[in-house]
């Protein structure tokens, strides 16, 4: 018996020390000092490592403790029984605004005027607060950006072909074309991932019909039957002609993006060109032999006939789900220049917040793209990820899939841009 | 039944004969085989003892104590799951209304169903014939070397990674490119071995002076008379496509007697700058290519072009001819076979399931031939039975039951393939290999998120496999008798 | 050829000997047999070494070329993807996660079901052997079936998403199975032993601990490695009922599939790492089962 005794005492005191112990250091004036956050993003891998990074800063700042949750492309499906189980994540980066707009509108998100507005007001241009909004009210903070302008390429090619970065869209054609006969297919293209030409799609058609009409598009209040629309098709039939891609069109309806970058810088470069986001680098410098700045450049999409160049872009955007201090605070640090500048530094990153420092992008090719990306006065969104996700985020369906019916056939503009309108049509209309 | 051979070896009974025990996705079967029960010497033919005549006499209550964990177990987590799921499905996509048969309406007007079934159907009837036929073509070639089990361990190893590890091998095996996928690879060189492809193939005129030919030549436009000098420039290639041994290119100044001269080059000068048509300084002509001047579509002379390109077709009669340069110049290498593609994609999973399980089918059958009596064997090889007779006419018929088993079971488990499919299709691909255990995913814990769906997919799976069931009911109980 | 010795034992007759010409035909039919088994043995095995091949070059290479290419260049050989996967924490967690839920899910359903396998082999009462064959029919019981309702039950027990979600899961769909394969066993033990123990005074339970487990040990083995097998190379049940800290090392890497990237060098060496655990036991326990298999014909 005295054993137990002894036996509890000592537990006892043991308990005591350790609750004594977790108050003996005094916590030093951080304002969120022991407070959890969690946060989830699609991000893994490098992305994720250096998304850590600016997580740790906040934790310097302000003593939060800061969980990641990483969803993989998914991010719906693994939040919605969160939602609907009620315990989401403090705060989330979503990729698409057709997410946040759908879960503002359902009531799952907080609104952040009180929390960030005055930075997104003094940091960031008014196109990144209107898509941050739902109904007027300020939901999302666009912490990381996409500048998918970009045409990239391979100067061995274009030194063989004897062709110059095109400074106007026709040009660039002409390129392709000289491309071609020197023996190199001129296209690249990651067919298999339908957004990839969605992407093209976009560049031809803001270059080719203007922001106006592109914003009427995007919100549908323009149909797809629209000549503007063909009119672009036709233009996009013409870069992704058959001959003009690697293996024809239907090997490149199965590469998938990443394989498109190591296709234009493989040796033998397989592509000349290929017209995508910035994030190209990454898998250039992760995947690829090829050096940034020497083998691998870029120049923006050029603009058409003496029209301003496109910049579509897209970008990821934090938002709030629960009331917590923690999460605020988050939400408001990643309106920062400061937050930015960590991921900047890391690379692989370019933000749309124009308090930025240029200096801190430590690699010269980001800090191009993102100085066109903040200086640029034709700046749109990814118009497919404005969409309803059914019509032009999924896999299979909607533009995605009839985009990839296009490639394989070109000359069905007319076609097209009918399977087009009947399917947003549907989902608009909820289907 | 009252065999005794048979029973003494202890393979027939508990071989699965209740229709192969199968776990949700991998079959354990083998092992019913492998512990048919200890081993009891002295007995061979007899009989299990009656119930009555064993363990503790009638008592329930410690019974219950036994069974009480795994009826809990199963009780929560597989019988009321098939009644709820049931019930379910008759519920809309949140699950609040009640829309009896709906769910079932629209999932057979669903696309996509109708694929799956009709997948599912090709899967059941392929995969499991096409398993037991070569597991048992190698069993009964394995049994006649000494390292058998070498053999059947290698063959027999695939199921013990995971489907999923599986699906990404099998990726990489059927990647288009035959620089990258096995499969082509292989294909690829076989055809290239018996057609192999041109020197300059992507080659083509640099301009519209010529023209392609349904063969996959090319042919001038225009007509030329013995004395003249045709220039035919070709683009599309790199320079470092450029047949070994060609030089600069040259044109000839004037054609001969009797004869057609020209030239075949690389109108492409590097670095650009060149003009098309014009032979320009640095421009090289294409060695070896084969150019045959025509007339009315007969093929009047031949010639092959020397290292500048240069040509001369000698012996034509007076007249006007085209210049024509040989499809074979520019036949394509193979391009692969496109396994992933929609109409190979369900045969591609297939073969990667018999990789699989043909080692599970070898191996059950292996142990059933092995029951096989040796006298039987040697009576029917000494009465002069030929190999293949002893196999038809002896060895077939002893081995049904162990066929029907591995074939029972191997059903069983196509019919609810699902980590194949997932992992080696491609998403644009997705819909055409579709199987109903797949739909069921995408459409419950996909986008949709429609339980009610997903629940009567469900019950559409279930129903497919209590046929099975009932076979298993039916051989455990005359078993038990 | 019979013994000449007229004081030698009758020898047993022996079968009649083949005819010389008989047995060369019999050995070069074998000669084809060799080769074609040679053959598709190393067909058989292709596969896999072109995944551990694969695992074992850099991204840019096998991008550009396929794995045999290796084999040629063999400067392309590294470890750095290893490396680099042992960095990825999400493999590694993963890879905890699977052996978190395939140990106990093994013990589990070794536990359950041989304590269920001895109250249908051994211990009477008034329909058993309906509910033996009730069990048994579970066997079919699509996996699908059961998805919903139980994440519907677990979101209600708050442990939707945690590893003993999975675990359980896995324990009852492994239970008929393993009840099955587990009566058929004990119900061949012999009555004697049982009884000995059980006039010596022990209970029911010692008389299965003492008596049953240890002679049931060749069957509760071969059980467990396959149990140990199955859960360890689900999908599935994993995708569907463990979320993304618990996710078990298929989920992650088919995670890592659906990714940003061709990603082959992260997917070959996980999927080779996942392998390696399963391959280990197969080959290690292969005789046991394989053995097992031949045992009973060599009667």
């Amino acid at each position: 018996m005295s054993k137990l005794r002894k036996f509890v005492a000592l537990g006892a005191a043991a308990l005591l020390l350790v609750a004594a112990g977790g108050r003996a250091v005094p916590s030093q004036n951080k304002p969120l000092d022991g407070q959890k956050v969690e946060v989830a993003a699609v991000w893994t891998g490098t992305e994720q490592k250096n998304f850590k990074k600016v997580l740790d800063a906040f934790k310097k700042k302000t003593g939060a403790s800061v969980t990641f949750t990483s969803t993989g492309d998914d991010i719906a499906p693994a939040l919605e029984p969160r939602i609907a189980g009620g315990n989401p994540p403090d705060v989330a980066v979503l990729p698409q605004p057709g997410l946040l707009r759908d879960f503002a509108q359902r009531g799952a998100l907080r609104p952040i005027e009180d929390v960030a507005g005055t930075e997104v007001d003094s940091n960031y241009a008014p196109i990144w607060r209107e898509l941050g909004s739902v109904d007027g009210q300020l939901y999302g903070v666009w912490f990381k950006s996409a500048n998918k302008s970009l045409v990239w390429y391979n100067t061995k090619v274009f030194r063989d072909a004897g062709v110059q970065p095109a400074t106007d869209f026709n040009q660039l054609l002409q390129d392709m074309k000289t491309i071609a006969d020197s023996g190199v297919k001129p296209l690249s293209v990651g067919a298999a991932n339908g957004w990839t030409l969605t992407d093209v799609f976009e560049n031809v058609y803001l270059a080719q019909a203007g922001a106006e009409k592109y914003d009427q598009l995007a919100k549908h209040q323009i149909p797809w039957t629209d000549d503007s629309v063909k009119q672009a098709l036709t233009t996009m039939g013409q870069i992704v002609q058959a001959d003009y891609l690697p293996g024809g069109t239907s090997k490149t309806l199965q590469t998938e993006f990443p394989q498109s970058v190591q296709n234009l810088y493989a040796s033998p470069p397989k592509a000349g060109v290929e017209i995508e986001a910035d994030f190209v680098a990454g898998v250039i410098s992760g995947d690829t032999k090829a050096k940034l700045g020497k083998t691998a450049k870029f120049f923006p999409v050029p603009g058409m006939s003496g029209g301003p160049a496109p910049v579509v872009t897209g970008g990821d955007v934090a938002v709030l789900f629960k009331d917590s201090e923690g999460g605020k605070e988050l939400v408001k640090f990643l309106a920062t220049p400061q937050a930015a500048q960590v991921w900047a530094k890391a690379g692989g990153y370019i933000s749309a917040n124009k308090s930025v420092s240029p200096n801190a992008y430590s690699n010269s090719t980001f800090r191009q793209i993102a100085n066109v990306l903040v200086t640029s006065s034709n700046v749109q969104f990814d118009m497919s990820d404005q969409q309803p996700a059914s019509f032009g985020a999924t896999d299979g369906q909607g533009e995605w899939k009839i985009f990839q019916d296009f490639l394989r056939n070109p000359s069905d503009v007319d076609g097209t841009a009918q399977q087009l309108e009947s399917a947003a049509a549907q989902a608009y209309a909820g289907g | 039944m009252a065999d005794d051979g048979e029973r003494s070896t202890g393979i027939e009974e508990g071989s699965a004969p209740a229709g192969a025990p199968s776990p949700p996705d991998q079959a354990q079967p083998a092992v019913a085989v492998a512990t048919a029960g200890p081993t009891v010497p002295g007995r061979p033919g007899a009989a299990r003892p009656a119930p009555r005549e064993r363990g503790v006499g009638y008592s329930p209550r410690l019974a219950l104590l036994f069974l009480l964990p795994a009826l809990v177990v199963l009780g929560a987590l597989v019988v009321y799951p098939i009644f709820y799921t049931v019930g379910r499905s008759l519920f809309d996509r949140p699950g609040s209304s009640f829309v009896g048969v709906d769910n079932y309406r629209e999932m057979f007007e669903l696309e996509e169903t109708r694929t799956a079934i009709r997948n599912n159907a090709i899967w059941v009837v392929a995969a499991p014939t096409l398993a037991t036929s070569i597991g048992l073509i190698f069993a009964v070639l394995a049994e006649r070397v000494r390292w058998q089990t070498v053999f059947k361990v290698a063959v027999f190893m695939p199921m013990a990674i995971s489907f999923l590890a599986a699906g990404v091998i099998f990726r990489l095996v059927y990647e288009e490119e035959p620089e990258r996928g096995l499969a082509n690879a292989v294909v690829a060189s076989v055809v290239d071995a018996v057609r192999p492809p041109g020197e300059i193939e992507g080659a083509r005129p640099s301009q519209t002076d010529a023209a392609r030919r349904s063969d996959g030549g090319y042919a001038t436009v225009q007509s030329f008379r013995p004395g003249q000098v045709v220039g035919i420039g070709l683009a599309g290639i790199t320079q470092a496509r450029i047949p070994k041994g060609s030089a600069l290119a040259r044109a000839p100044t004037s054609g001969g007697r009797g004869a057609l001269r020209g030239v075949v080059w690389l109108d492409f000068t590097r670095g650009g700058g060149g003009q098309p048509g014009v032979v320009d300084a640095t421009e090289r002509g294409l060695r070896g290519v084969d150019v045959e001047a025509v007339r009315n579509e007969n093929v009047a002379g031949t010639a092959t072009t020397k290292p500048d390109g240069s040509f001369r077709i000698d012996g034509l009669e007076r007249g006007s001819y085209r210049v024509r340069l040989a499809a074979s110049n520019f036949r394509q290498p193979y391009g692969g076979v496109e396994w992933l593609g929609p109409s190979l994609i369900t045969p591609a999973i297939i073969g990667a399931f018999l990789w699989i399980w043909v080692g599970f089918a070898m191996i059950v059958i292996g142990a059933g031939l092995a029951a096989i009596p040796r006298e039987v064997l040697e009576a029917a090889r000494t009465d002069g039975a030929g190999e293949w007779q002893v196999f038809r006419r002896v060895t077939a018929p002893l081995l049904r039951p162990v066929l029907l088993v591995v074939l029972v079971t191997l059903m069983i488990n196509v019919l609810k393939i699902f980590d194949l499919v997932f992992v080696i299709a491609p998403p644009s691909v997705q819909d055409d290999a579709n199987v109903v255990a797949l739909e069921m995913w995408r459409v419950s814990f996909g986008g949709q998120l429609d339980q009610g769906l997903g629940s009567a997919l469900s019950v559409l799976l279930f129903v497919l496999v209590i046929p099975a069931m009932i076979f298993n009911i039916r051989r455990l109980r005359s078993e038990e008798r | 050829m019979t013994s000449t010795t007229g004081t030698a034992p009758k020898a047993v007759p022996r079968p009649p000997r083949e005819s010389l010409a008989r047995r060369i035909g019999y050995a070069v039919a074998k000669g084809p047999v060799h080769i074609v088994l040679i053959v598709v043995a190393l067909a058989w095995l292709t596969p896999t070494v072109g995944l551990l091949v694969a695992s074992g070059r850099l991204e840019s290479d096998n991008a550009q070329s396929g794995w045999w290419n290796a084999l040629t260049h063999t400067s392309q050989l590294t470890f750095q993807s290893y490396r680099d996967i042992l960095d990825t924490p999400e493999i590694v967690n993963a890879f905890w996660n699977t052996v978190f839920i395939t140990v106990p899910a093994t013990l589990g359903v070794v536990l359950i079901g041989s304590l269920a396998a001895y109250a249908f082999a051994w211990i009477d009462f008034r329909g058993r052997d309906w509910a033996f064959v009730g069990v048994v029919a579970l066997l079919v019981v699509p996996v699908q079936v059961a998805l919903i309702p139980v994440a519907d039950l677990y979101g209600r027990l708050g442990i939707f998403g945690d590893l003993s979600g999975v675990v359980l899961f896995h324990v009852a769909f492994g239970l008929p199975f393993a009840v099955f394969l587990l009566r058929n066993f004990f119900a061949g033990i012999p009555r004697e032993l049982l009884e000995a123990a059980r006039i010596d005074g022990a209970s029911e339970l010692k008389v299965f601990r003492t008596v049953v487990l240890p002679i049931g040990l060749p069957a509760i083995a071969s059980l467990a490695i396959f149990q140990f097998l199955w859960v360890w190379n689900d999908l599935l049940v994993g995708l569907v009922f463990a979320d993304t800290s618990h996710a078990p090392l298929t989920v992650a890497i088919r995670s890592q599939l659906r990714q940003f990237g061709t990603n082959i060098d992260v997917i070959a060496p996980a999927a080779f790492l996942s392998m390696i655990v399963p391959l280990i036991v197969f080959f290690a326990f292969q005789r046991y089962f394989v053995q097992g298999l031949l045992a009973g014909s060599e009667r």
